[in-house]
């Protein structure tokens, strides 16, 4: 392997392969006639901090992950905003027009950043301490900052973005889970759907908090 | 549930994911390729502690440096999948490590490039309850099974080149936007299916049509986003090389490469190979969809080039692929012995003329000599290369490939340029020194 950059890689690339292919393949004489499924890996909220990232948050990680964003080399801001106005027009981004030079000035900001893909945050799960009433005015502060927009301001599923998500954003007045369930899917994301992970975005304490507003929604 | 999902990223707590992965693989395991992607996934994280790799988060993470701006992929592995350099994580876009062209002709189906377009990719497919839809303008509609497809129509075999349009997106100067690949985003393999044709036949293709459209099991997020279907004119897919493929070297696709069944149109780019194919529509006019007619479109001048930062006045769609060689086993930058002869080797590939020689030059083109080909797997294929010669120590050298098919056509000397970062095909150079 001649591969002076990649030396490690390539090296390392090299031995899993040669281990791989001692497992037996099965052969294709028989075609597969059960399903087949597979996890994708759910969507981490990569977005880096500064002002315009909810827009970022809210909108571009309904289709896609942030990493779209920080794979394109710097573009100027009347290249971002073509792109924007693509994104709402030719693929049916619901950001209202008064919302997109906030975005696009986000997006200029970024140009120079290349965080690492799914790699900067930690899976420890948010701690279940601190809860009680004040967290509910913080809480309350982030659903409408991060959850409104899919989940409505009721928290019904029905937001201006929600409604138009295959599937809808989940009725979270109606959901079934427990506190850890909802604490993993806020976390970690939901593979399937456009529920992307926050846990790059939000503390383990406004995680708490969101969750404590969202239980008082369905007691509304 | 965790488990795939745990083990697609290599950091710090790889070694208790893959445990995990590992002790409850049982519980999780759908099908054999399913398990399979977990052994290597465990296969993988021990041999990442046998070469020594530091797992980390950031520095020592495995991943390869693209040579543009913003080029880190972290080696990553999805379901079915060995770490391959992610793209985009949803929808999942992940290339090919380059120096695996070298290591075999046929791209393994778990190291082969992966490229969706809408976020809502079914994640369970049942062979059993799939099916096939044929309808539109002919005289009988079908709705076939996999079974039906496999025991009714003739069975064929094909090797061609699956490349994506914007493969080496990310060496377009001035850059464009789109995704930014390297030279990866492209397999060949082995492809077993059975001929379109031969499905439109049954149907009765009726007088009149123009173009059939494509339509996958995938489906978009928002609204307001269109499907993704993609269409070729009747008399394209009217041979005998255009298949519906559901296996790929040999054995079942990969879900990420489009189980249960692919598109397999030999010659033209990725973009018409839809994945998951589920629907075929005969149209009796062109098809005025999203995908056809504002994505995946050329600039109409014949060179399918515009000036920089220009806007082509009229636009095609993108089809065939033109000629294209890389060097294979030498990274630029790499160090090679002197004194004694040194084998380059490579591949070449078009879009089914077949390749007629491959030239090479170690002075960044002024003097060719003609490389020895290899194997011919078909007109459809890679085909590899290899020449030799003799490196004086201390040399720098610009190694270069020029393809040429066997209509004559070659690749160009400098690359064209085109908004949407499409069809490059340019004499590309690898730089070594000789020690």
């Amino acid at each position: 392997m001649l591969h002076a950059t990649n030396h490690r890689i390539g090296r390392f690339v090299l031995w899993a392969t040669l281990s791989v292919s001692s497992f037996a393949h099965v052969a294709m004489a028989e075609p597969p006639n059960t399903p087949v499924s597979i996890v994708l890996p759910s969507d981490r909220m990569g977005f880096q901090p500064g002002p315009g990232r909810e827009v970022a948050a809210g909108f571009c990680t309904i289709c896609h992950s942030a990493d779209y964003i920080y794979m394109q080399p710097p573009h100027a801001p009347e290249t971002w905003e073509e792109i924007v106005r693509k994104m709402q027009r030719a693929f049916g981004c619901p950001i209202p027009d008064d919302r997109i030079s906030t975005l696009v000035a986000y997006l200029v900001s970024q140009n120079t950043v290349q965080p690492i893909p799914a790699l900067t945050h930690t899976d420890s799960p948010p701690s279940s301490r601190h809860s009680g009433n004040m967290n509910m005015a913080q809480g309350k502060v982030i659903y409408e900052t991060y959850c409104r927009n899919c989940h409505g301001s009721t928290g019904k599923g029905d937001g201006p973005i929600g409604r138009a998500l295959v599937p809808r954003a989940a009725d979270l007045t109606a959901t079934v889970k427990s506190d850890a369930e909802l604490l993993h899917i806020i976390q970690g994301g939901k593979p399937g759907t456009a529920m992307p992970a926050w846990k790059g975005e939000l503390s383990s304490d406004d995680m708490r908090a969101v969750l404590t507003y969202i239980r008082s929604l369905a007691r509304k | 549930m965790q488990d795939l999902r745990k083990s697609m990223a290599l950091h710090d707590h790889d070694r208790e994911r893959i445990e995990n992965a590992r002790s409850s693989s049982l519980a999780n395991v759908h099908s054999g390729i399913t398990r399979r992607s977990l052994l290597r996934a465990a296969v993988i994280g021990s041999g990442l502690a046998l070469a020594g790799i530091r797992p980390a988060h950031t520095a020592d993470q495995p991943a390869v440096h693209l040579p543009f701006e913003r080029g880190y992929r972290p080696l990553v592995a999805f379901p079915q999948k060995r770490p391959l350099m992610l793209m985009t994580i949803r929808p999942p876009q992940l290339e090919t490590p380059f120096h695996l062209f070298n290591d075999r002709i046929f791209t393994p189906n778990d190291a082969f490039f992966v490229r969706w377009h809408l976020a809502n990719i079914p994640t369970t497919v049942d062979p059993a309850t799939f099916r096939l839809r044929v309808h539109g303008h002919v005289e009988r509609s079908l709705t076939l099974s996999l079974a039906d497809l496999r025991t009714q129509f003739e069975e064929v075999e094909l090797a061609a080149v699956c490349q994506c349009a914007g493969n080496s997106r990310g060496f377009f100067e001035p850059r464009v936007p789109g995704g930014q690949w390297g030279h990866g985003a492209m397999g060949n393999a082995r492809w077993t299916g059975v001929r379109l044709r031969d499905i439109l036949d049954r149907a009765g293709v009726k007088p009149g049509a123009v173009q059939v459209r494509f339509d996958g099991l995938d489906r978009p997020v928002a609204e307001g986003t269109p499907d993704f279907r993609k269409s070729l004119n009747v008399e394209d897919v009217m041979n005998e090389h255009v298949l519906l493929a559901y296996a790929m070297n040999g054995e079942p696709l990969p879900l990420l490469n489009g189980f249960p069944l692919r598109l397999v149109v030999p010659g033209w780019y990725a973009t018409y190979w839809v994945k998951m194919l589920n629907d075929i529509e005969v149209l009796n006019t062109a098809d005025e969809g999203f995908w056809m007619t504002h994505a995946y479109r050329l600039p109409a001048d014949p060179c399918r080039c515009i000036e920089p930062g220009q806007r082509p006045a009229r636009t095609v769609p993108i089809g065939r692929m033109p000629v294209r060689s890389f060097i294979t086993n030498l990274d630029r930058g790499a160090r090679i012995p002197s004194g004694k002869p040194f084998v380059v080797k490579g591949i070449a590939f078009d879009q089914g003329y077949g390749i007629d020689r491959v030239l090479f030059s170690t002075d960044g083109g002024t003097h060719w000599q003609r490389a020895t080909l290899g194997h011919d797997y078909g007109d459809f294929s890679f085909r590899q290369w290899k020449a030799r010669f003799v490196p004086k120590t201390g040399h720098t050298y610009a190694l270069q490939c020029l393809a040429i098919n066997r209509i004559g056509e070659s690749q160009r000397f400098s690359a064209r340029w085109n908004p949407g970062g499409y069809l490059r095909h340019a004499v590309e150079t690898v730089q070594v020194e000789a020690m």
